[in-house]
């Protein structure tokens, strides 16, 4: 389901959940695109482990582009104007997670909607988790 | 403990780094890509609005972390997270300066012990002044076990 013009959003409504490739291959891309990649601990899980952590991880701001990805499906016509993502515990890579996002506040005055977001794994336990502000044509 | 209230007083909204950088459009699009970003005007550098994704700006590293003269807490140091507010889209291929300053520091305590929060803000502008993002990063400093 996606909304095209505030009037469409409506209080408590869930986004969509998406299970998002946090495949170990999926990091290691990531990682490669944004420069974070040749120590070990996004691309391979013994590096990773031999640096102290259970196993190679997804880089926290590719949570964010999980995140507003989400966001940009949703509401396709929308911008989003801030998100804060807190980077509560790591998002192991090839382990499955879950992307979720709450609509939590309408601004009518300023076109502008509220989400509380989370990244859970198929345990769920919060990975990330966070709030963004999104503005959408008023109709 | 560190003293937050006299770190406060002595370091905040203090800007303490300034760096130039300019995001080249490949870079953007391969890191929206490796996301799943869809919408175009992330992905196509012909997009008549094509910007940086926002994971890339968060992305974006001051020259310091701290300030030069900021005590060391000691404690264990990890990322606690990010945050972007956008004022205006950030085109790619453009030299942008980022001026870091301490925007909040404060502590929690809970059952693992006290962790302190120090919240780095860097505000991007492009050559001509204009405010076009900002970005937070948050680091965490846990007290070592004992």
């Amino acid at each position: 389901m996606t909304v095209q013009v505030l009037s469409d959003v409506e209080f408590g409504m869930d986004l969509p959940d998406v299970e998002p490739d946090t495949s170990l291959e999926a990091t290691r891309r990531f990682a490669e695109a944004v420069g974070y990649s040749g120590g070990g601990r996004f691309e391979d899980h013994g590096k990773a482990r031999a640096q102290g952590l259970p196993g190679a991880l997804a880089p926290g701001i590719m949570g964010m582009g999980l995140l507003t990805k989400v966001i940009h499906e949703w509401a396709p016509k929308g911008t989003i104007k801030q998100i804060d993502t807190v980077f509560r515990a790591p998002m192991l890579a090839d382990h499955e997670h879950i992307v979720s996002a709450v609509v939590t506040d309408i601004d009518e005055d300023k076109n502008e909607v509220i989400l509380d977001l989370s990244i859970k794994n198929k345990q769920n336990e919060t990975r990330v988790f966070g709030t963004a502000t999104v503005t959408l044509p008023g109709s | 403990m560190p003293d937050i209230e006299k770190l406060r007083s002595e370091f905040l909204d203090l800007e303490f780094d300034r760096t130039g950088f300019v995001i080249e459009a490949d870079r953007s699009v391969n890191v929206a890509a490796a996301f799943g970003e869809t919408r175009t005007e992330f992905i196509d550098p012909s997009h008549p609005n094509f910007q940086a994704c926002l994971p890339i700006l968060a992305s974006l590293a001051s020259g310091r972390r701290l300030p030069i003269d900021f005590p060391s807490l000691g404690g264990i140091s990890m990322d606690g997270g990010k945050a972007v507010s956008s004022l205006a889209p950030v085109r790619c291929g453009v030299p942008l300066t980022g001026r870091t300053h301490l925007h909040d520091i404060y502590a929690k305590s809970g059952r693992s012990g006290t962790m302190v929060f120090l919240v780095s803000r860097m505000q991007l502008y492009d050559d001509a002044g204009n405010h076009l993002a900002s970005t937070d990063s948050r680091q965490v400093i846990r007290e070592k076990p004992a």
